[in-house]
């Protein structure tokens, strides 16, 4: 599971296809969607003038012409990919600067399949391997919890302050867990450490 | 253009309750309280001096279950609003919150545990509500009083609603965390319908926090946009 909040500004005039896109897209696996739906062209230049969303998925016909380009380099948001939503065929030149395209019947794999290269998510890994902690990972969390730096961590356990980085961050992945107090109660519920050792940190 | 809305101020206060039981957070954030009897919207909310569009606004906004930005709230009243908003915040910090931790204290303490992970987790908690504060407690002492500032004339040339957007995720990333390490870590014996009711509440807290940010993000913040480029356009 994605924990990301997926933003998806929906631009569509039919209140029924808008509706029925934003349920079908809550319904996808693997990811947290928030939709936002607009009606107008004037709504949305309001909208993407405040708010940066991820995606922007929009009937690329209605208005005439939409300048996804234009569109794009008037909003600060560069990251901001962009979506048609197609009811039928629809002459390819016009949909040359869109990243990629949602036809009304898609399945829901097709969108699912599109959304993640669109947003290249890391394939999910739910195998068993890639979710339990390592022994030098649970070394790790040890000297987290105990307050040490990572620069303090490489020196004890022989390794570069980069490779210390790069642990925690699996670790952060692995337990969707990512601050030390957190950590802290992971390593007591587990028994990783006794309570004795961390209480000068604690300040209890 | 006014655009079709679910509830309108000839409906009953209490017809709107029964249709949505999550707008009973809205009523009380409002000061309003029960028994309302056959009273509708508009009589209700002239009765307690509250500004029955905003109420509506509100209402509406949150019934909706989506998010959409065709409504152009321009006959919402400001000071209202920014009353509900900083109500709802009393309500997190002083109410919601501390009720969550008495709970979570509880589930924690039980006495068959010989840790004493009470301690342990109200550190942590004390830390999520710690920045959940220091969130809030910058909406109430720069974000409201800017507005306030900006409906008498007086805008701070220094300071603009787009400075305040998007902050709200990292308070709602700790509350993942916490269920996190709730749900999949806790090695939970003995009382689990402590445990499930806590979990429950900080569930429900998430959720409520989430319609929170996004009246703010897509009701108020689209709302002073629009007054601070009228106003800039009017000079």
């Amino acid at each position: 599971m994605n924990n990301e909040l997926l933003t998806i500004a929906l631009a569509e005039p039919s209140v029924i296809i808008r509706s029925g896109m934003a349920v079908a897209l809550k319904r996808i696996p693997g990811f947290r969607i928030q939709t936002v739906e607009m009606s107008t062209l004037d709504t949305l230049h309001n909208y993407l003038r405040l708010h940066k969303p991820d995606i922007l998925l929009i009937n690329p016909v209605f208005w005439g012409y939409v300048d996804i380009i234009a569109l794009k380099e008037d909003t600060s948001n560069q990251h901001l990919k962009s979506m048609a939503l197609l009811y039928a065929s629809v002459d390819a030149s016009l949909l040359r600067n869109f990243d990629d395209t949602i036809s009304i019947y898609d399945s829901l794999e097709q969108i699912k399949e599109k959304l993640d290269r669109l947003i290249e998510s890391p394939a999910p890994d739910s195998s068993d391997e890639s979710n339990t902690l390592s022994l030098r990972e649970k070394e790790i969390i040890v000297c987290v919890v105990k307050g040490q730096t990572n620069k303090e961590i490489a020196q004890e356990l022989f390794l570069s302050t980069h490779t210390v980085i790069s642990h925690r961050r699996n670790i952060a992945r692995k337990l969707e867990i990512h601050s030390t107090a957190g950590l802290t109660i992971y390593a007591i519920v587990n028994k990783l450490v006794e309570l004795e050792e961390i209480k000068k940190n604690m300040l209890i | 253009m006014q655009k079709q809305q679910k509830f309108s101020e000839n409906d009953k206060m209490s017809d709107l309750i029964n249709e949505d039981h999550s707008l009973l957070l809205v009523i009380g954030r409002f000061g309003l309280s029960f028994g309302f009897g056959d009273k509708t919207v508009k009589e209700v909310c002239q009765l307690n001096d509250i500004d029955c569009p905003t109420f509506l606004a509100i209402v509406n906004f949150l019934s909706k279950g989506n998010i959409e930005m065709d409504t152009v709230y321009d006959n919402i009243s400001i000071p209202s609003l920014i009353d509900y908003l900083r109500n709802s915040h009393a309500y997190f910090l002083e109410f919601k919150l501390p009720a969550i931790r008495n709970k979570l204290l509880e589930a924690v303490n039980a006495p068959d545990q010989n840790l004493p992970y009470g301690v342990i987790f109200t550190k942590f908690f004390d830390e999520y509500v710690s920045e959940v504060y220091k969130h809030m407690n910058y909406e109430d002492k720069v974000v409201f009083p800017y507005v306030l500032a900006l409906l008498e004339g007086k805008k701070d040339p220094a300071f603009s609603i787009s400075d305040f957007e998007e902050h709200h995720n990292e308070i709602e990333s700790k509350l993942i965390e916490l269920k996190n390490i709730l749900i999949k870590y806790y090695p939970a014996k003995g009382n689990n319908y402590l445990l499930t009711e806590v979990l429950f509440d900080i569930l429900s807290c998430e959720i409520d926090l989430a319609s929170h940010s996004h009246v703010e993000d897509y009701l108020f913040v689209p709302a002073i946009e629009a007054i601070e480029h009228e106003k800039s356009t009017e000079k």
